[in-house]
């Protein structure tokens, strides 16, 4: 638990980590790697060696067209997958250097670590404070005041505070569909992940909502490391940092979004970026 | 125009024939209703409710089968919800996708129709004739086993109504399987498993087949349920075919009783599964 409650602290690193900052040199630290991943529903083989990289602290964007693989690498990543039978994933997915795939990994833990946010807004059937309240309890036993505290903080941080702040013990699902989605992700911030996964987060969403919840990506991208799976171009090179572009289950290019979005190296990506197929 | 004439003609024999089953169809229930409002509620007086059930030819109530019934249901309940709801959580929840939870839905399906006397039969076998006599206790489990596949039955339609994403997006955050199932997917179902459990009690209220070979009948007030227990599904079979005009009546009022009660429970379930819609 030690290395979750040091994110957005001051508190070093712990020794065991690598140093999940840039380092003074102004280097990338790679807070996931991805080796070799290819993943299978039954027979099917829905991802071919991708390789790919989420830099601490930084947005990765993962773009393509429907069906390319993207929800199912970032399913991968906390290991979903896994609720389901026939669905296998071969190679590694390093997270601090340690392979997640590895048989002996606690998927409780690893959930923690890397939150996830998904399409459809979904708020558990219970209060808006419950739904947040709910994942904390079940990694910290904290007195009354200090939960309150940490309710509130993360539904600041989700920017949806002053418009549920006098109804805090009325039913999640009253909410409209912008504010349950921004519950969803202050839900996940609570719990204190390292990493947000977030997968098209804003498809459901009307565009204030969805300009809401991109200005808060940017927020969070200071405490935490983000993937966000997107069909919407100028969304990806709005929010992020990197740029990865898939393509019938291979990863096609993945560099810096500024590099992307001008000057792309393959052929396939500018056609896909300048809207010629998708 | 004479295709179209044809098309109106056909048209309006068919519709003719549908209102007419239905017409026919809900035709038995009033008059079921009503022949039963009509023979029982004239004797339905706070007797019924305080009195014991009169030996032949005296008045008397139907306060001892009422109690039982009661306690009859309410244990068959008490044993039958758990077992049902945990083997229904089963197969929506982890067994989803194993060979055992078809073999489950299978035999579930047997039993929810099977006939009530056979499961009479059988629980005369494995409790009445090695206990050596008739008890409250062969009549409950008899009526439990009524109430499982129905529990079964609901709970697992119920679960796998709850939408993945829900399950999902709790898994994500790291909520252990259990803790997803008791506070996400059940809460998201509550209505509809309370609804399960009404309609459970509502298709036991009314059997005798299983109690004539369980709890059988008693003429006075008892609770024990290591002896026989009166019910009033037994004591309407008992009443109605007698000869004596007070047992008879009583048997009316009796069935009243009952039927109401059922559509007591019935319009619960309805109205709550409803509200688990509009939530």
């Amino acid at each position: 638990m030690s290395s979750m409650a040091n994110v957005g602290t001051a508190a070093p690193p712990p020794p065991t980590v690598a140093a999940r900052q840039s380092d003074a040199a102004g280097r990338l630290a790679e807070k996931v790697s991805v080796r070799d991943l290819s993943f299978f529903y039954g027979e099917n083989r829905a991802l071919k060696a991708i390789n790919v990289s989420l830099y601490d602290r930084k947005v990765t964007a993962f773009i393509g067209p429907s069906g390319c693989g993207k929800s199912t690498l970032l399913r991968i990543l906390n290991r979903i997958y896994d609720l389901y039978p026939n669905q296998r994933a071969e190679g590694e997915v390093l997270l601090d250097g340690k392979n997640i795939l590895a048989n002996g990994q606690d998927l409780n833990l690893l959930r923690a670590r890397i939150g996830m946010v998904f399409q459809k807004p979904t708020p558990f059937p219970m209060s808006i404070y419950e739904n947040i309240a709910f994942g904390v309890r079940l990694y910290e036993r904290l007195p009354r005041t200090e939960l309150d505290a940490r309710v509130e903080t993360a539904l600041r941080r989700a920017a949806i505070w002053e418009e549920v702040k006098d109804k805090l013990h009325a039913n999640g699902l009253s909410l409209s569909g912008g504010q349950q989605q921004r519950l969803c992700i202050a839900r996940t911030v609570a719990v204190k992940p390292e990493v947000i996964l977030l997968d098209e987060p804003c498809s459901a969403l009307d565009p204030i909502s969805t300009a809401k919840i991109e200005e808060l990506i940017d927020e969070l991208k200071d405490d935490y490391t983000i993937a966000i799976v997107t069909h919407n171009m100028q969304q990806a090179a709005r929010v992020s940092d990197f740029t990865a572009f898939m393509y019938l289950g291979e990863l096609v290019e993945f560099d810096t979004t500024s590099k992307m979005f001008t000057t792309p190296a393959d052929r396939r990506t500018q056609d896909y970026i300048t809207g010629r197929f998708g | 125009m004479s295709l179209y004439f044809r098309r109106r003609i056909r048209n309006i024999i068919v519709l003719g024939l549908s209102v007419g089953a239905t017409v026919i169809g809900l035709g038995w229930l009033v008059m079921i209703l009503g022949e039963l409002v009509y023979e029982g509620f004239s004797g339905l007086s706070v007797a019924v409710f305080t009195e014991m059930t009169p030996p032949p030819g005296s008045d008397g109530g139907l306060l001892n089968p009422i109690v039982g019934s009661l306690m009859l249901t309410t244990l068959a309940v008490a044993i039958g919800t758990p077992i049902g709801i945990l083997a229904g959580t089963y197969m929506a929840e982890y067994g989803k996708y194993a060979k055992l939870t078809i073999v489950v839905r299978f035999v579930n399906d047997i039993l929810l129709s099977a006939p009530s006397i056979v499961v009479g039969l059988f629980v005369y076998e494995i409790m009445v004739a090695p206990m050596g006599h008739f008890s409250g206790w062969a009549g409950a489990v008899a009526l439990a086993i009524i109430v499982v596949p129905v529990v079964v039955r609901t709970t697992e339609d119920m679960l796998t109504l709850v939408p993945k994403e829900l399950r999902e997006a709790a898994t994500a955050l790291g909520v252990p399987r259990a803790h997803v199932i008791r506070y996400v997917s059940y809460r998201a179902v509550q209505a509809g498993l309370v609804t399960g459990v009404l309609l459970a009690i509502a298709r036991i209220s009314g059997e005798t087949a299983p109690l004539m070979f369980t709890s059988l009948n008693n003429q006075f007030f008892s609770v024990d349920l290591n002896g026989q227990i009166a019910s009033l599904p037994y004591v309407i079979f008992q009443f109605a075919s007698s000869a004596y005009p007070e047992w008879q009546k009583l048997a009316w009022i009796g069935a009243l009783i009952i039927t109401f009660a059922v559509l007591a429970l019935s319009i619960t379930a309805r109205v709550l599964a409803s509200s688990r819609k509009s939530s």
